[in-house]
């Protein structure tokens, strides 16, 4: 509206503006799924085509038997069982100790409610490297070495992000929602389940995709836990390249399972991608 | 936000009696512990619990192995103070937080406001996939693409540098340039999160604002000055605040994948050594000394955030 009130020339000056801008954010955007492309060009390509004279962008008979010579030198297969089976177990018990959680403190008033809820945001400043060696102790002494469990329930009190961005969520719910239900009576639990959990759906989407995300790339903790070849995630078996690239060579194969191993969050994030935002915008990261 | 009316518990007196006994009530009274318990239970015994075991830890000495630990007092600190290893990677820690902090935090914020005014352009979608990409991805996987790219040999970055006459270098083995190259990964996997949040937050405010001062005749940088920036501080501080803790455990992936440490330790930081005096040496009472170090100094760092930076922040 204000833009119409200018002259033309302004106009225009904010047009050729945009073309720059755009080409400058495309220019970025190149530049950062470059080594993506790269990636990808490497899986395709013969042997031969992997190590040239000249660069070759792109492979000139394009093959895919990188894919399952993949599954044939690493047990890829099991790697992708691993990770997703892990993944999903995490990701559910981080969401069925902070909905709850994030209900009671947004919604519910009770004695330390405020304290409590410090004590859970206080986990967010210490960092997850100093909690490995004592939980790397009773993990071993639980006997849970090499186990799912050893990787998952260590790791789910880390959920803090998502207990307050729950919280902010359900906050912004409207007061007339909860009243009514008091009016008729209903349980804390009965509003928890009816009423607050069918509303606050794109929250708990969002919090899903990134608590999946997270436990899919988890690191460190899985490769202290995971210490047999077969029982590892992707994201650690990606450790097993490094000590052999001098030896083996074999870059096709390995970008072949890089790509398997990054695809399910790339599609998982570009399908998401609107909705978490908008999360974020709703929620609002303020105290 | 703080007008949100909280509902008190047991307050469901227009239909239950006020006096007397009653499960229903009692069932009441306890369900917000009950709803909060096993969230508290499982941060008590994996996240409190251990700082209080590891310090305790840091002042034996065990290999883990060994069924008795020995008390040493001190000495696992002290001798930390000596160990030229241990200086050298806080050294490397250092550089990391002086390198990626600005990165992480200012690179993103330039970002957002590149993207912000062609939000509504049919291409925003797509650019903000594509620049959120490296960020979801594990850290491991993108080391093993940059390790490809890094290949002294065969990878593309000395491809590029011969075919424009210089000699090739060795990105990962030669310490001047190992731990640019850790950085230079990090700095692709991280912008994302951040961007994210930035955007949320400059799409957060709200609309009258900046339409009321448009009307009073400001440009696009006066509004951005004076509006839209106080008003996205609370998220500047908190991309702070956690990208300064997160950092250095961030890069151990990084580190692991492309150097391992060296050369010559040149990118072990911190976190690299904790690893691996515990688990490569398995000086368990060394490393949770160093875990101690690094809890007190992730609070000092946080403190002094605090006391100095958040003044400046605006909460709407």
């Amino acid at each position: 509206m204000v833009s119409l009130s200018r002259p033309n020339g302004a106009r225009q000056r904010e047009g050729i503006g945009r073309v720059f801008l755009h080409g400058f954010v495309l220019v970025l955007c190149v530049l950062t799924i470059f080594p993506f492309f790269w990636m990808l060009s490497t899986s395709f390509k013969v042997p031969n085509e992997v190590f040239t004279k000249e660069i070759m962008w792109l492979p000139k008979t394009p093959t895919l038997s990188n894919y399952p010579d993949a599954f044939d030198y690493f047990p890829v297969a099991r790697w992708f069982w691993n990770s997703f089976g892990i993944a999903v177990l995490t990701t559910a018990g981080k969401l069925a100790i902070s909905v709850p959680a994030a209900f009671a403190f947004a919604r519910l008033s009770f004695k330390y409610d405020k304290v409590l809820f410090a004590t859970v945001l206080a986990t967010m400043i210490v960092p997850g490297v100093v909690t490995v060696v004592p939980n790397y102790v009773m993990v071993s002494r639980l006997g849970w070495m090499g186990t799912w469990q050893g990787v998952i329930i260590p790791s789910l009190p880390h959920t803090a992000f998502y207990v307050f961005l729950l919280r902010q969520y359900i906050r912004t719910l409207p007061q007339e929602l909860i009243d009514a239900a008091r009016v008729d009576g209903a349980s804390t639990l009965k509003m928890l389940t009816q009423i607050i959990l069918p509303n606050i759906r794109p929250g708990i989407a969002v919090v899903t995709i990134l608590s999946f995300l997270s436990a899919w790339n988890q690191y460190l903790w899985p490769l202290l836990i995971l210490s047999d070849f077969e029982s590892k995630t992707l994201a650690i078996g990606m450790q097993f390249f490094t000590s052999n690239t001098e030896s083996a060579q074999l870059w096709g194969p390995m970008m072949a399972t890089a790509t398997i191993a990054a695809l399910p969050p790339l599609i998982l994030y570009a399908l998401a991608q609107k909705q978490i935002i908008n999360t974020f915008v709703t929620s609002g990261i303020k105290g | 936000m703080d007008t949100v009316r909280k509902q008190t518990v047991g307050g469901m007196s227009a239909t239950q009696p006020r006096r007397g006994f009653s499960w229903y009530r009692l069932r009441e009274q306890s369900m917000p512990y009950l709803l909060v318990a096993p969230l508290l239970i499982l941060i008590g015994v994996f996240i409190y619990y251990p700082l209080f075991y590891s310090s305790y830890l840091s002042f034996f000495d065990w290999n883990f192995v060994r069924p008795d630990k020995d008390f040493v007092g001190w000495d696992n600190y002290t001798r930390l103070l000596d160990e030229p290893r241990f200086r050298r990677s806080l050294n490397a820690t250092w550089i990391y937080i002086v390198a990626l902090v600005p990165i992480q935090v200012f690179l993103p914020l330039g970002l957002a406001l590149l993207l912000w005014p062609i939000r509504k352009s049919r291409m925003q979608g797509a650019y903000r996939v594509m620049l959120f990409s490296p960020t979801v991805i594990a850290f491991s996987v993108a080391a093993v693409m940059w390790l490809w790219i890094f290949n002294p040999l065969q990878g593309l970055l000395n491809h590029i540098l011969i075919d424009f006459g210089y000699s090739r270098v060795n990105w990962l083995s030669d310490r001047d340039t190992a731990i640019w190259c850790v950085i230079i990964v990090a700095t692709w996997k991280t912008i994302g999160f951040n961007l994210l949040l930035y955007l949320a937050a400059l799409e957060a405010v709200p609309g009258d604002y900046i339409e009321a001062a448009s009307l009073d005749g400001a440009n696009h940088w006066q509004i951005m000055k004076s509006i839209r920036f106080p008003l996205i501080t609370p998220t500047f501080f908190f991309v702070l605040v956690t990208t300064v803790i997160s950092v250095n455990d961030d890069v151990f992936g990084a580190i692991n994948v492309l150097t391992d440490g060296g050369p010559f330790e040149s990118t072990t930081n911190i976190v690299y050594y904790l690893y691996q005096q515990g688990f490569r040496y398995f000086q368990i009472g060394a490393a949770s000394a160093v875990s101690v170090i690094v809890f007190f100094a992730t609070v000092l760092l946080t403190w002094v955030q605090f006391r100095f930076v958040e003044k400046h922040v605006h909460y709407g």
